[in-house]
């Protein structure tokens, strides 16, 4: 095939990237529609475009850059979601990553957005046909709790925090509880995540990290704080109470507004065993850096 | 007549800051010069990577090493990410800011790889266009390094060196000479490296770097995975000798030892500074490898790789 010049760089590039990021390698990628609208010369003419070496041909050099996309990116995907490479083992990880990798191709100058839809991925690409339907908790809804944990670790983790802020103190604390309940507000820290999963993934993840060997967990509704202290990212399991005391302060509902709201769900007897905690609770979210200020 | 450099100053022998290396630094305040951040790590990051970088920025001198420029990409420039860039700079004092001759992705897209560019007229110009733009925006002087490459295109019509001499020329940006990219690419493109560097205008390298890279046999693969070649501690003795003296450091981003053993390898360079050294002399204290060993690896990644891994309980 005769040389097709001028080429534009434009149209170079468009075709090296289709080429080098196909699933199927450089000479599918060359030979695919994506590539070929390009620059129209296929696998088989590849010379007249990419000179050969003394040592490589035009295919294997490319194959450099081809090779390297996927694994580049692919070792990432595992270092953020560890969890999950664990529990779907490595071959199956990178087959769904891959798949997500195509899905979603990153289209931003940081790796430390390249996993965030990949919860979303593997929501939409969940199968259809698991036994108990989609209303039961399943493996694949594991998974995907799973994937939304840990990408809710990376984001507390790398995003804003309040290490280098003043801290809220258990007298700042007191002070609203006897003078200001009707009209303080918490702010929550910036790293402050409230998260709803049918597994306790937690438990699962940290396992992991551990280097454990944990198996599957059985489905349980779990409810989590996630936050950062001093850099690292903590988790902590909620009760149900303590879940809608915390979404309604993250609402920005006065303390006194939260308690009545939770309140109001109450038994009497329930009611009498909130009061008797929520100073306890409000001390220990304080000191594990779940409010920035109250305002 | 150019100063050299650029006017900037000589800092000396610095290493990459990698976040394995952070409770180290900071607890045992090592005497290496200087240190060189990849940028994406840090201009968002609200968290340790940042806290770390501050702290480490009130000690030691800090250069900015991009990855995501893409300065030879038919895409628009990301404002947005040179306005952070901009702003990272001004929060750690960079000495400057330097990127790649690549471009990383086109329609949007990044591979986060540095990809070549065919080297003609025709991209010279373009170049040359978006690099004043980036100049304007950062209001300094951008400093550009040569790429490890893989494939030469059928379209270029110039030489590596030719193209970065004249786009410093045209530009007045600096050049980033990463000697074991010379070496990488002089074995992936059958050139000398010794022509490569008659080609380089020296009074414009602000920077020298040094890397380990991988054997492959039919072709290397710049994964700064291991320790510097002594080939590539060649090319720097004329480098170091061509420029009178340059900033240099050392990356090790796979596979990456303890701080000291990274330290100690940049610090070999040394032995590069003095013309005239004793061969005995360097033979009987040289343990640099003449090569690394040949690798039936099929899964070498080239150098970027700038993911941070989670802390988590």
């Amino acid at each position: 095939m005769a040389k097709q010049t001028p080429r534009s760089l434009s149209a170079i590039q468009q075709w090296m990237q289709a080429v080098i990021t196909h699933p199927a390698g450089v000479s599918m990628g060359a030979d695919s529609d994506e590539a070929r609208r390009h620059v129209d010369v296929g696998a088989e003419h590849l010379e007249s475009v990419i000179r050969r070496s003394k040592a490589l041909t035009s295919a294997e050099r490319l194959e450099v850059y081809a090779d390297a996309y996927y694994l580049r990116l692919l070792d990432c995907l595992r270092s953020e979601f560890p969890a999950l490479l664990y529990a779907l083992g490595q071959e199956a990880f990178d087959e769904h990553a891959v798949g997500y990798l195509q899905a979603y191709p990153s289209q931003s100058y940081t790796l430390g957005f390249l996993g965030k839809s990949f919860p979303d991925y593997l929501r939409e690409t969940r199968p259809a046909d698991i036994p108990g339907g989609p209303e039961e908790p399943n493996w694949p809804e594991f998974l995907i709790d799973l994937a939304a944990l840990e990408r809710t670790y990376a984001e507390v983790f790398d995003g804003p925090g309040i290490e280098t802020s003043p801290q809220l103190t258990g007298d700042d604390l007191a002070t609203v509880m006897r003078d200001h309940l009707a009209t303080a507000r918490l702010e929550m820290a910036p790293c402050f995540r409230l998260v709803r999963f049918s597994f306790p993934v937690h438990e699962y993840a940290s396992a992991v990290r551990h280097e454990e060997s944990p198996e599957p967990p059985e489905p349980r509704e779990t409810l989590l704080a996630v936050t950062r202290l001093h850099f690292v990212v903590r988790r902590f399991e909620l009760t149900p109470v303590q879940f809608s005391l915390l979404t309604s302060l993250e609402r920005e509902s006065t303390v006194q507004e939260a308690v009545e709201e939770v309140g109001q769900s109450l038994s009497d007897e329930e009611f009498g065993q909130f009061a008797g905690s929520i100073g306890d609770w409000f001390s220990a979210w304080t000191a594990n850096g779940f409010f920035a200020q109250v305002r | 007549m150019n100063l050299p450099r650029l006017g900037h100053p000589n800092l000396g022998l610095g290493v990459g800051l990698r976040s394995v290396h952070f409770s180290h630094i900071l607890e045992h305040h090592p005497s290496v010069d200087w240190f060189e951040i990849i940028s994406e790590n840090y201009m968002d990051s609200g968290g340790r990577a940042r806290y770390v970088l501050e702290k480490i920025a009130e000690r030691y001198p800090i250069v900015m090493h991009g990855v995501s420029l893409s300065v030879g990409s038919t895409d628009p420039l990301n404002r947005d990410y040179l306005d952070r860039l901009k702003r990272l700079a001004g929060h750690v004092d960079a000495k400057w800011i330097s990127d790649h001759l690549c471009w990383t992705g086109v329609a949007g897209r990044n591979s986060h790889d540095l990809l070549p560019i065919p080297l003609n007229e025709e991209t010279l110009a373009h170049v040359c266009e978006r690099i004043r733009i980036v100049q304007d925006i950062l209001e300094r002087p951008i400093v550009l390094e040569n790429p490890s490459s893989y494939v030469t295109f059928a379209d270029s019509t110039m030489n590596e060196w030719d193209f970065l001499a004249a786009m410093t020329d045209e530009t007045d940006c600096g050049l980033l000479l990463d000697v074991n990219n010379v070496y990488v690419s002089s074995v992936n493109h059958d050139f000398d490296p010794n022509e490569y560097l008659d080609g380089i205008p020296f009074d414009r390298v602000v920077q020298c770097h040094l890397a380990g890279h991988t054997n492959c046999q039919t072709h290397l693969i710049d994964t700064h995975d291991n320790h510097v070649v002594h080939p590539v501690w060649e090319l720097y003795r004329r480098a170091h000798a061509s420029t009178g003296g340059i900033s240099t450091l050392l990356e090790w981003d796979a596979n990456i030892p303890e701080f000291p053993v990274v330290h100690a390898e940049v610090l070999k360079a040394r032995r590069y500074m003095r013309d005239g050294l004793d061969e005995i002399e360097l033979a009987s204290e040289d343990d640099t490898p003449i090569e690394t060993a040949p690798s039936s690896t099929t899964s070498a990644v080239p150098h970027p790789a700038t993911f941070v891994a989670v802390d988590a309980e």
